[in-house]
């Protein structure tokens, strides 16, 4: 007997919302974009200059996932006719990871993986809590609302994901 | 992120279809058992169909931390 099953991979999304600052939605889709391109950029970096195959295939998936995520923010950005607009969030994600790249450029090899990782471990957890707490809660379009809620578990996997590589890291010695 | 069900059991000739419903692009790997679907992008779909009985581990080449098991009886 041929029996058709379904099966899906979802997100499971605890959400838990604390109200500060309200940025309006044109700034929330831009900082949306810039945290997204700045994690691109630091794995294209790790990508060029690890040795490392752990870090490699971490820094492939950062590449990989927000890229996925910046396209679906864009197309969404465009057919509500959102334009995104910069904001003082934004300023300061793009100084941290103007700083981040900066360090990162002076170390290489183990040094290197080790900033790497321990940025992301620190720069997911950022996100997450911009996502809880200005992120979904300022968001007023219940579609954009949506796609940053259908985000976040995916950062909370990069951020599961980047500690059990630091981890590994601390054991290599 | 996680496949759903994790678990599966299904009948020899079974069709199995796997459906992205996530933003990022997953795969579903078992590269023992020969399965592989490539890149899924979101809402792409992917049909296996089991012939061999047996206990099939598989994952998403993208997310390691992502597990499913087909059982084939």
């Amino acid at each position: 007997m041929n029996w058709k099953h379904a099966l899906t991979m979802v997100l499971v999304a605890p959400a838990l919302a604390l109200a500060q600052g309200k940025p309006t939605d044109p700034q929330i889709a831009h900082i949306v974009v810039t945290a997204n391109q700045i994690d691109i950029d630091a794995g294209k970096l790790a990508k060029s200059r690890t040795k490392n195959k752990e870090v490699q295939a971490f820094a492939q998936q950062m590449i990989t996932d927000h890229s996925a995520v910046n396209q679906q923010a864009g197309a969404l950005a465009k057919k509500l006719g959102v334009k995104p607009e910069d904001n003082a969030t934004s300023k300061s994600l793009k100084e941290g990871a103007a700083e981040n790249t900066a360090k990162l450029n002076k170390l290489k090899d183990s040094q290197f993986d080790k900033a790497y990782v321990d940025h992301e471990v620190v720069y997911h957890e950022q996100v997450l809590g911009a996502i809880d707490k200005v992120l979904i809660p300022g968001a007023q379009n219940a579609e954009l609302k949506g796609l940053i809620e259908k985000v976040r578990p995916a950062i909370q996997a990069h951020l599961d994901h980047a500690k059990h590589v630091q981890a590994d890291l601390g054991k290599k010695k | 992120m996680k496949f759903v069900p994790e678990r599966l059991e299904v009948a020899a000739g079974d069709r199995i279809t796997w459906t992205n419903r996530d933003i990022v692009p997953h795969s579903v790997t078992a590269t023992a058992a020969g399965m592989e679907s490539g890149e899924l992008a979101q809402g792409k779909r992917w049909t296996y169909v089991a012939r061999r009985k047996g206990e099939i581990p598989y994952l998403c080449r993208f997310h390691p931390v992502m597990h499913g098991t087909l059982i084939v009886k």
